[in-house]
C-alpha cells in the first residue's frame, strides 16, 4: 500500500521515464529480439546527432523561438567535413573544425537577423533551411562524397565501455545543459526571455545577445550533429537531416517543453528523443509497416501534449 | 404631455474587485450635450463602456426613450441607436478608410453572390469624411498611414455613420488641434439640433462648459454634481473633482536635510516628451509625478530608466562620488535604478513561473551571467521578503498567477529590493490593488524612504501622491509645469496644474494654432 503510493508518486513526477520504461518493457515483451545487442547498438548509435540537434532546439524553443534549420544545417556541415577531409585533404580534426564552423555560422546569421533586425525566427531558419540544403548539394556536387573508415571510429562503441565516443559527448552536453538552463543565472534570463520579453527588458535584461546566443549555439550543435552523422555513415551525404528539425521539435515537446516559450527541460527532451528512437525501432521490430509507425509516432507527439496540458493544470489546481 | 427622456439611468451599481460605479442616477433629454467629467479613476470610461455594452450592469435600469434598455453585447447598443467614439481608437490598420467608417454595415451588391458595393462604400465615406473634416484624405487609403488627429476624426466619422439617437464622445478631442476641435464641436451642436442627445467626456473642463448644455461630476464612482454649465465654472468643476476626504498620512519621519544628488536630469527630452526636462532626485524622498492621462508621466519613468533613447540631455547617476550615465536599462540596473512598469501583467510578471523567480529574476547585485545559483540562499532571501512584504501566498514555489494583484505588485517590488536597488521609478504601484494592499504599499514606500531610498512614483489618483510624497511634479501636455512642495499640497492646485496646458491654449487660441503637438507614430 504504502510502497504502490511512493511508486505512483514518483511515476507521476517522473512521468516521461516511466513512459520510456513502459514502452521499453512492451517492446521486450512482444518482440523476441528487441533486449538484443543489436537492437540496442542501432538505437544507441541513432541517437547523438538528434540528442545534439534537441539540445539546441529545446534552447532555443524556451525563450520562445524554433530553429527550422537544423537538419539542413546539418546536411551541409556533413558536407563541409566530407569535402574538407577528401576532396581537400585536410587531417581529420581540421575537417571537423570546419564543419563545427559552418554550423556556427549559419546559427549566428540566424541570431543575428532574427534579434537584431527583430525578424521572426521562424521565417528566418526557414530561409535557411533553403539556404543550407542548397549549400550542401552544391558543396558536394549532389553526390554522397565517401569519407573513409577513419572517421567511423567516432561513431563505433569504444572498446571496454560498449557505447560512441559520440554518444558519450551527447550525454555529457545533456548533462551540463540541463546544469545551464536549471542552476545558472544564464539559464534562468533564458526562461525569463521566453516567458515575457518586455518583462525582461524592464528587469535590466536585454534579449538581444541571449537570442543570438541560442540561434549560435543550435548552429553549432547541428555542426556537431553533422560530424556525427558523417562518422556514421563514413560518408558525406548531402541529403543528411531532411526532417530532422521536426524529430527534434516533437522530442522536446514530448519532453514538456512549450512552444510558447518559458518553459523547458533538457533532460526530458533528451528522454523525448529516446522515446522516439525506442518506439521507431520497437516498432520495426514487432513487424508495424511503416505509414502503420510515421500514425503512432504522431498520435504519440499529439497525446504526449495532452497528457502534459492535464498534467499541468493538473498540479495548478492542487 | 411630457416627452420620456432620451436615456434614463437610475441606481446604476457597477462593481469589479472594488465598487467603480455606486448608484448613479443621469438623465438626458433628446438634443441635449451632456458632459461628464471627473478624475481619472472616476468610472466614466466604465459607464460608457456599460452604455456601449462592453460591460454589464451589476444592478439599476437604464431605460432609452422609455424602454428598458439592457444590452448584452455591443450589437445591441448599435441596433438601439447608441453610437460610441471611444477614447482608446479602435480603427483596424490593414483596411481602408472607407471601409473602418462602414464595417458593421458594409454596403453591398449582388454579383453572383452579395460582394461589397466599393462605389457605395467609397461615397459615403466621402460624405461622412467632408463633414469632420478628413476631406483631404483618400477614402480608399490604408488607416495605417493616418496621423493620430485624424484617426480620431475618423472614429468621430465611424460613431455618425448611422442615424443614432445617442452619441458618446469619449476624449474626443485628446489629439486634435484647436481648429478640428472647434469644427468638432460645431458639428455636435448640428447633431443635437436636429435632435440627437450626446454624452460628451472630455478633460479639457473649457470645451466642456463651451459644449454641453449640462455637466455631471463623477467622483469615486458616485455622481456628485450635475448642473447647468451656465450656473458654473472651471474652479467649481475642479472642486467637485477632488472635494473627497483626505486620508490619514502614514506617519513619517522628517528627511535627513544633508541628502545627497542620486540622479540629476539635464535638458531630458525623447520622442515622446518634446519639452525639455530638468529635475534632480536627492537619496531619502519620495517624489510624486501627477498630471492626466497622456501627459507624459509613464514616458518620463521610462526614460529615466533608458527604456527610451534620449534625443536630447542627459541623466546622470551619482553614487559615492562616482558619477554614469544612463543609457540603457542594462546600465540603469547596475546602477542600482528600478522600474515598475504601469501595467503589471505584461511589463513586470513572469506568468506560469514561481513566485521565488519572480522575485530573483535580476538576481541581486553581484550576478555574473554564468554563474551557479544558490538556491538555499534564495529561497532564504525569498522568505525574507515574504515576511517582510506579508506577501500572501501558499508557498515560494506557488505560480505568481495565483496570488493577487496587490501580493504580485509586493512581489515584484521585492524583485527590486533584492537587487538592492537605491531608486525606485514607480509606475501606478497600487493600480488594481485592493485598499488594505494600497495601505501597506503606502507604508512600504515611507519606510524605504526612511532607510535613504528614492522613489518615483506615477499616480493618476492625487490623494495618494499627497499621502505618501514629499515632492510632487505636475506634468501637463507633456511638459512639467509645476513642482509641489509637501508644505503646499493642495489637490486642487495640483489638479489645476495638470490641466493648466489644455486650459491655457483655449485662452491663447488666436496666436496658437495647435494645443496639442500630436505624436506622429
Amino acid at each position: 500500500m504504502n510502497i504502490w503510493h511512493s511508486i505512483r508518486r514518483h511515476a507521476e513526477d517522473n512521468f516521461i521515464l516511466a513512459s520510456l520504461i513502459l514502452l521499453i518493457l512492451f517492446f521486450g515483451f512482444s518482440s523476441d529480439n528487441f533486449f538484443s545487442v543489436i537492437t540496442l547498438t542501432t538505437i544507441l548509435n541513432q541517437l547523438p546527432a538528434l540528442t545534439v540537434v534537441t539540445v539546441g532546439m529545446t534552447l532555443v524553443l524556451i525563450v520562445a523561438g524554433i530553429d527550422l534549420s537544423v537538419g539542413s544545417v546539418m546536411g551541409f556541415c556533413a558536407a563541409v567535413v566530407g569535402v574538407a577531409a577528401v576532396a581537400w585533404g585536410l587531417p581529420l580534426w581540421m575537417a571537423f573544425l570546419m564543419g563545427l564552423g559552418t554550423g556556427l555560422i549559419c546559427g549566428a546569421v540566424n541570431g543575428l537577423l532574427v534579434a537584431y533586425l527583430s525578424l521572426p525566427s521562424f521565417i528566418v531558419t526557414l530561409g535557411m533551411l533553403e539556404m543550407a540544403r542548397g549549400l550542401a548539394y552544391m558543396t558536394t556536387g549532389s553526390q554522397t562524397t565517401y569519407i573513409g573508415s577513419q572517421i567511423q571510429s567516432l561513431a563505433l562503441p569504444l572498446p571496454g565501455i560498449g557505447v560512441s565516443a559520440a554518444l558519450i559527448f551527447a550525454i555529457v552536453l545533456v548533462i551540463a545543459a540541463q546544469l545551464v538552463l536549471t542552476k545558472t543565472v544564464l539559464g534562468r534570463y533564458l526562461v525569463a526571455i521566453g516567458t515575457n520579453e518586455q518583462a525582461a527588458r524592464m528587469s535590466g535584461i536585454d534579449p538581444r545577445p541571449y537570442r543570438l546566443m541560442v540561434l549560435a549555439v543550435s548552429g553549432a550543435l547541428a555542426g556537431i550533429a553533422g560530424i556525427f552523422n558523417a562518422a556514421y555513415l563514413g560518408s558525406a551525404d548531402p541529403n543528411a537531416g531532411i526532417g530532422l528539425e521536426l524529430s527534434a521539435i516533437a522530442a522536446a515537446v514530448i519532453g514538456g517543453t512549450s512552444l510558447m516559450g518559458g518553459r523547458g527541460s533538457i533532460i526530458g527532451a533528451f528522454a523525448g528523443v529516446l522515446i522516439i528512437a525506442v518506439l521507431q525501432n520497437g516498432l520495426a521490430q514487432i513487424g508495424v509497416s511503416e505509414p502503420t509507425k510515421r500514425l503512432i509516432t504522431g498520435a504519440v507527439i499529439i497525446i504526449a501534449v495532452l497528457i502534459d496540458r492535464w498534467r499541468a493544470k493538473h498540479a495548478s489546481a492542487s | 404631455m411630457t416627452e420620456s427622456a432620451r436615456l434614463s439611468i437610475s441606481n446604476l451599481d457597477k462593481a469589479f474587485a472594488a465598487p467603480v460605479l455606486i448608484g448613479v442616477n443621469l438623465t438626458i433629454a433628446r438634443g441635449e450635450v451632456h458632459a461628464i467629467v471627473g478624475e481619472n479613476g472616476a468610472g466614466k470610461s466604465t459607464l460608457v463602456n456599460i452604455l456601449a455594452g462592453n460591460l454589464q450592469k451589476d444592478d439599476g435600469e437604464i431605460s432609452l426613450d422609455g424602454n428598458i434598455y439592457e444590452p448584452q453585447g455591443p450589437r445591441d447598443s448599435y441596433a438601439a441607436g447608441i453610437a460610441c467614439a471611444a477614447q482608446e481608437l479602435s480603427s483596424i490598420e490593414t483596411l481602408s478608410v472607407a471601409e473602418n467608417i462602414s464595417l458593421r454595415a458594409l454596403p453591398k451588391k449582388k454579383f453572383v453572390i452579395d460582394i461589397i458595393d466599393e462605389g457605395a462604400l467609397n461615397a459615403k465615406a466621402l460624405k461622412l469624411m467632408q463633414r469632420v473634416g478628413l476631406q483631404n484624405i483618400d477614402p480608399t487609403s490604408s488607416t495605417e498611414a493616418l496621423s493620430l488627429a485624424d484617426r480620431q476624426l475618423l472614429e468621430i466619422a465611424k460613431a455618425i455613420s448611422f442615424d443614432c439617437q445617442l452619441l458618446i464622445l469619449d476624449e474626443p478631442t485628446a489629439a486634435l488641434t484647436t481648429p478640428q476641435a472647434d469644427h468638432l464641436h460645431s458639428i455636435v451642436a448640428d447633431l443635437a439640433a436636429a435632435g440627437t442627445s450626446i454624452i460628451y467626456i472630455s478633460h479639457r473642463l473649457d470645451d466642456v462648459l463651451a459644449v454641453a448644455d449640462n455637466v455631471s461630476v463623477l467622483r469615486d464612482g458616485e455622481l456628485v454634481v450635475t448642473t447647468s454649465t451656465k450656473q458654473t465654472s472651471v474652479p467649481d468643476l475642479v472642486g467637485e473633482m477632488t472635494g473627497r476626504n483626505q486620508t490619514t498620512a502614514t506617519e513619517r519621519r522628517d528627511r535627513v536635510s544633508d541628502a545627497g544628488v542620486v540622479l540629476d536630469v539635464t535638458d531630458l527630452t525623447t520622442g515622446d516628451l518634446p519639452h525639455a526636462i530638468n529635475l534632480t532626485l536627492k537619496s531619502g524622498e519620495i517624489v510624486g509625478l501627477a498630471g492626466l492621462a497622456g501627459a507624459g508621466r509613464s514616458e518620463l519613468l521610462s526614460a529615466l530608466f533608458g527604456l527610451v533613447p534620449l534625443t536630447g540631455g542627459t541623466v546622470r547617476r551619482m553614487n559615492n562620488g562616482a558619477e554614469h550615465a544612463v543609457l540603457n536599462a542594462g546600465q540603469a540596473v547596475r546602477n542600482g535604478i528600478a522600474y515598475l512598469g504601469e501595467d503589471r501583467q505584461s511589463m513586470g510578471l513572469f506568468p506560469g513561473q514561481s513566485l521565488l523567480t519572480n522575485m530573483m529574476v535580476p538576481g541581486s547585485v553581484d550576478t555574473k551571467t554564468l554563474q551557479y545559483i544558490d538556491k538555499k540562499r534564495e529561497r532564504a532571501d525569498g522568505a525574507r521578503f515574504v515576511e517582510k512584504l506579508s506577501i500572501r501566498c501558499n508557498n515560494l514555489a506557488q505560480d505568481i498567477r495565483q496570488l493577487s494583484g496587490g501580493n504580485q505588485q509586493k512581489a515584484l517590488i521585492a524583485r527590486w529590493l533584492h537587487r538592492d536597488s537605491d531608486i525606485l521609478l514607480l509606475d501606478e504601484p497600487t493600480r488594481g490593488v485592493d485598499v488594505g494592499t494600497k495601505n501597506a504599499i503606502y507604508d512600504l514606500l515611507i519606510r524605504l524612504r526612511q532607510k535613504g531610498k528614492t522613489i518615483v512614483m506615477a499616480s493618476s489618483e492625487i490623494d495618494e501622491l499627497t499621502t505618501v510624497c514629499d515632492r510632487i511634479l505636475v506634468l501637463s501636455d507633456r511638459k512639467l509645469v509645476r513642482s509641489f512642495e509637501r508644505s503646499d499640497f493642495s489637490e486642487q492646485d495640483i489638479l489645476a496644474a495638470a490641466f493648466s496646458e489644455f486650459t491655457a491654449s483655449v485662452d491663447n487660441q488666436s496666436t496658437s494654432t495647435s494645443r496639442v503637438a500630436s505624436p506622429q507614430r
